[in-house]
């Protein structure tokens, strides 16, 4: 079962980034390993602070989500 | 009170800017490509409250991992993985090798608390067993997996003598602390060594640190904790089997093997050669032997 989040990207760390939605609450993410991204994506994307849709599943055993893919939304999309 | 000359500079509460070379603040060392950097894990001091796991968690932005109860008295993380990159150990116990010993109350017990952490060896077996050259000693002295590169084949897992390395399940990559590579760039402090209110755990220059942490050692002794001694540092236990030193070491007062670290580690690159010579051997006396047995005999026709 994959969901979807929109934000910003905020943090980035390795593999690993947070994502704050529009409400202001912010969901830390693992790039899966078969995910369409690499992490040497994210950094560009936390400068840009650009907004981006997050499809995702919930990480056994982690308190946290693995994201699936991350596609960059066009301006018109964004706020 | 000592107040760094330099805290001056600094008398609002509100900043407007990063401190530069702000480590000099808060551990009054100034970080600098080309010196050796580490970790001065005084075990005696170390109070339990996880305050370095959650300020490695928090900077490294790593989740929270082992979710239920370990069933490990006040020990949640269990151990190191490639989530968690700073695990504080308990240790329960009647006593404490002199420190406490016979004064505890019938209720009490005692315990040995150990903040464990990837130990940045000298000669690092991790980095030699990695075929990507993903593992790479940084301008720090410090060893650091870089994630573009990792390929997740897990040859460093076992390369490990500690048991600090892991790869994820979910990125398949190699992971492990990285001594804030990312802060020291910027002059800071590691989180975990910054955030630890006993000062259990010191960073600095690696020199400085074995330097204070000997003359900790001699203070213990002189108060008649006998069992206290050094981790790591060259020549003491766990600065064995060709591992130089290591930069991330301990001052303990039990054996090794109650912290769960290894009383003699090694590098296993030092096994590849007699392996290799116990293999050629074999085939070898193999050969040799089928040379007799299917030999043919005398009188035989060939």
């Amino acid at each position: 079962m994959t969901y979807v989040k929109e934000g910003v990207v905020t943090i980035v760390q390795e593999s690993r980034f947070q994502l704050t939605d529009d409400n202001g609450v912010s969901h830390l993410f693992l790039l899966d390993r078969n995910a369409a991204a690499e992490p040497a994506q994210l950094a560009p994307l936390q400068a840009r602070q650009a907004r981006v849709r997050v499809t995702y599943e919930p990480a056994r055993n982690l308190i946290g989500l693995v994201a699936r893919s991350v596609r960059l939304l066009p301006p018109s999309q964004a706020r | 009170m000592n107040m760094h000359p330099r805290a001056l500079e600094h008398a609002y509460s509100t900043l407007d800017h990063v401190i530069p070379n702000e480590s000099e603040l808060t551990a009054g060392v100034r970080i600098e490509a080309g010196r050796s950097y580490g970790f001065f894990t005084d075990t005696t001091v170390c109070i339990g409250c996880k305050a370095c796991e959650v300020a490695c968690k928090e900077w490294n932005n790593l989740p929270a991992d082992n979710i239920g109860l370990t069933g490990q008295s006040f020990d949640n993380t269990g151990a190191l993985s490639a989530n968690s990159w700073r695990h504080v150990a308990f240790v329960e116990k009647s006593g404490a090798n002199g420190l406490r010993g016979g004064q505890d109350q019938k209720f009490q017990s005692g315990w040995l608390m150990m903040s464990d952490v990837c130990k940045h060896c000298h000669n690092a077996p991790c980095l030699e067993a990695c075929p990507t050259g993903a593992l790479f000693k940084t301008e720090f002295d410090t060893v650091v997996v870089q994630q573009d590169i990792c390929n997740g084949c897990g040859y460093c897992v076992p390369a490990c003598p500690f048991g600090v390395i892991d790869v994820s399940t979910v990125d398949g990559k190699a992971h492990k602390c990285t001594l804030c590579y990312d802060r020291l760039k910027g002059g800071l402090e590691p989180a975990c060594a910054k955030s630890c209110p006993t000062d259990s755990i010191q960073f600095g220059e690696l020199s400085d640190l074995q330097i204070r942490a000997a003359e900790r050692v001699e203070h213990l002794h002189g108060i008649g904790v006998d069992s206290a001694y050094l981790y790591g540092t060259p020549g003491a236990p766990g600065a064995t089997g060709d591992l130089g030193h290591l930069n991330a070491f301990f001052l303990l007062i039990d054996r090794p093997e109650v912290y769960n670290l290894p009383a003699a580690p090694t590098r296993p690159a030092n096994r590849v050669a007699p392996s290799l010579a116990t293999g050629l051997a074999t085939v070898a006396a193999l050969a040799l032997a089928s040379a007799f047995l299917f030999a043919p005999q005398r009188g035989e026709r060939p």
